[in-house]
């Protein structure tokens, strides 16, 4: 049964693992050049002015940061426009939909490539970060929260890609929703610096608690399982959604 | 899961008759009847076409069959399995090359094929070897490693072709397959739907060339404003509008026809026109079916709206 499901899910996902194997390094130079931009801007521009954070050097308290955020900008777009540009352009999702292959295992097919790339963007960010600074740790808890992260946007791509009918929704989705989220969930600079209002509306977005996560991993502070959990708790809910509209074939 | 129950079919399956049988499908887009009340019933190992002016829900239609759209009311079983509640076996059976081409641009053709022998789980074994025979059949062989985005778009329509074939499915639909081929690749699909059909493949088959379906089809439905408006082979159809027709010039070059059951009678009118007159005596083709139960277009002085 779940070999049967890993099975599946690696069906769905070869021909973006085709694709991804074709383009891989416009592919990885893409989804790199805007957390290393920030890498440079905060740490060199910025952080040259600013004191320790939370009791670590700017430096250690950004990286995380960026590493989290880029888990959003490398799986949620590119996932978001692919599915949508299978969906309506080259409508090739109904000859996934035509196979007698499980809803679940569409929905995580489609998602795995995303959570490939991020892990590998991720990875290539995370050994930059030990090279510009000794205060992060690699850690099993580390690991699995940005995989879990990736996987959460990956989920949230799939199911923009679900939800739009046009390339334009997905680009308003991403300057409204996904741009700001990158910038106020706690990534460059604490949450609790920002107004109170703003406080309470970042707190409902997943990327705010996989930020706790993946810093308290790397910088070794205590782990906050409750973050992890609240962060699969979206996963879930993006993963529920998904399964109800392709099971009731509406999409 | 009951993986192995699933491909064994029950006894009714084996006697039932009737491999597509739909009743009374109605699809609505807002306010738009796309499909009205059509009902469809495919005869295991018949050839069937659909036929119809754009636009009248014969994509649609083949939508609802292959478990991609959800009718708004009606009930579906395909060989037997009722739609939707048992879309996934539904789906291990039959292959569907769409009006649109849907095959993902940004990879290759070969990849393209390979992972459609993946979806669709067809041994791992099998997989190089079908696609290698399949496209070389289709005389895709040197395209193999082309990007989709760069192939022509009758290759991209074999490319289409060959995905579906890759799991042999006991029942085939096709929507337009031959549109944008040329003379040769469309007689060697035709002599394919043939060779597949005597083999005991069920096609379900639309075009828009008349002669096609009169040439291929066992069995034609004919539909109008998401209407079914006729069904029957090709002959019953013609004998029922009448063998034979006469076709004249009326007012200003528009065509006019007539059609007779009776060959006397036909030659008695005839005889009313001159010699000059063009009239023309012949057999009643699908081609007449089809537009006296569709309605012509209304001719209008097209030069003067042209030349203004
Ligand atoms: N996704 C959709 N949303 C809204 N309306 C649709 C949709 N798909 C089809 N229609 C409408 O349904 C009707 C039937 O369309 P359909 O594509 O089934 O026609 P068709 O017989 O296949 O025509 P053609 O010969 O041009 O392919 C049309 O009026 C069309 O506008
Ligand atoms: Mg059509």
């Amino acid at each position: 049964m779940i070999l049967s499901f890993f099975d599946e899910t690696f069906r769905v996902s070869l021909q973006d693992l085709y694709y991804l194997k074709r383009n891989i390094l416009s592919i990885l130079v893409t989804i790199l050049v805007t957390p290393l931009l920030y890498y440079v801007s905060f740490c060199y521009g910025l952080g040259s002015n600013v004191n320790d954070m939370e009791g670590v050097s700017y430096i250690a308290f950004v990286i995380p940061g960026v590493v989290a955020l880029s888990t959003l900008t490398s799986c949620f777009s590119s996932i978001a426009n692919k599915v949508l540009a299978q969906r309506i352009y080259y409508t090739s999702f109904d000859e996934i939909i035509l196979c007698p292959i499980s809803p679940s295992a569409v929905i995580f097919g489609k998602a795995l490539v995303g959570l490939i790339k991020g892990m590998l963007g991720c990875a290539i960010l995370l050994i930059i970060g030990l090279i510009m600074t000794d205060g992060l740790h690699i850690s099993l808890l580390l690991i699995a929260s940005i995989a879990l992260s990736c996987m959460v946007y990956s989920l949230l791509g799939v199911l923009v890609g679900f939800l739009s009918n046009s390339l334009t929704t997905v680009i308003m989705f991403t300057s409204v929703i996904i741009a700001p989220m990158t910038f106020l969930c706690g990534t460059v600079f604490t949450v609790s610096s920002l107004p109170v209002g703003l406080q309470y509306a970042v707190s409902a977005l997943p990327l705010t608690y996989s930020t706790e996560c993946i810093r308290a991993s790397a910088l070794g502070w205590s782990f906050p399982v409750l973050s992890l959990v609240v962060v699969a708790v979206f996963g879930v809910a993006f993963f529920l959604i998904c399964y109800y509209m392709l099971s009731r074939g509406k999409i | 899961m009951l993986s192995s129950g699933e491909n064994t079919p029950a006894p009714y399956q084996q006697l039932c008759e009737e491999v597509i049988r739909a009743e009374k499908i109605v699809v609505k887009f807002g306010e738009n009847v796309a499909v009205d009340h059509v009902d469809v019933n495919v005869k295991r190992g018949e050839i069937y076409g659909f036929l119809g002016p754009n636009g009248a829900g014969k994509t649609t239609t083949i939508r609802v069959l292959t478990t991609l759209l959800h009718p708004t009311s009606g009930d579906v079983t395909v060989n037997g399995f009722k739609i939707p509640s048992e879309n996934k076996k539904i789906r291990r059976m039959i292959g569907f090359v769409q009006q649109m081409i849907s095959l993902d641009k940004d990879i290759s053709v070969k990849e393209n094929i390979i992972c459609h022998g993946y979806l669709q789980k067809v041994p791992k074994k099998d997989i190089q070897i079908r696609m290698e025979r399949i496209s070389a059949v289709l005389g895709l062989t040197p395209f193999l490693n082309y990007t989709v985005i760069k192939l022509s778009g009758g290759w991209k329509r074999k490319t289409a072709i060959a995905c579906a074939l890759m799991h042999d499915p006991k029942i085939l639909f096709l929507d337009e397959p031959t549109a944008g081929l040329d003379t040769q690749s469309r007689h060697m699909l035709w002599d394919m739907i043939r060779q597949l059909n005597s083999a005991g493949t069920t096609i379900f088959l639309t075009t828009h060339y008349i002669e096609e379906a009169e040439n291929l089809c066992d069995r034609v439905a004919i539909l109008n404003k998401g209407k079914r408006v006729a069904l029957g082979s090709p002959k019953e159809l013609c004998d029922k509008i009448g063998r034979f027709a006469v076709e004249y010039d009326g007012d200003n070059h528009v065509r006019k026809y007539r059609y007779f059951s009776d060959w006397d009678d036909a030659k008695k009118f005839v005889a009313t026109f001159g010699d000059s007159d063009s009239v023309l005596l012949r057999r009643t083709t699908l081609e007449d079916v089809f537009l006296e139960m569709t309605g012509r277009e209304v001719t209008t002085d097209f030069v003067k709206v042209v030349r203004i």
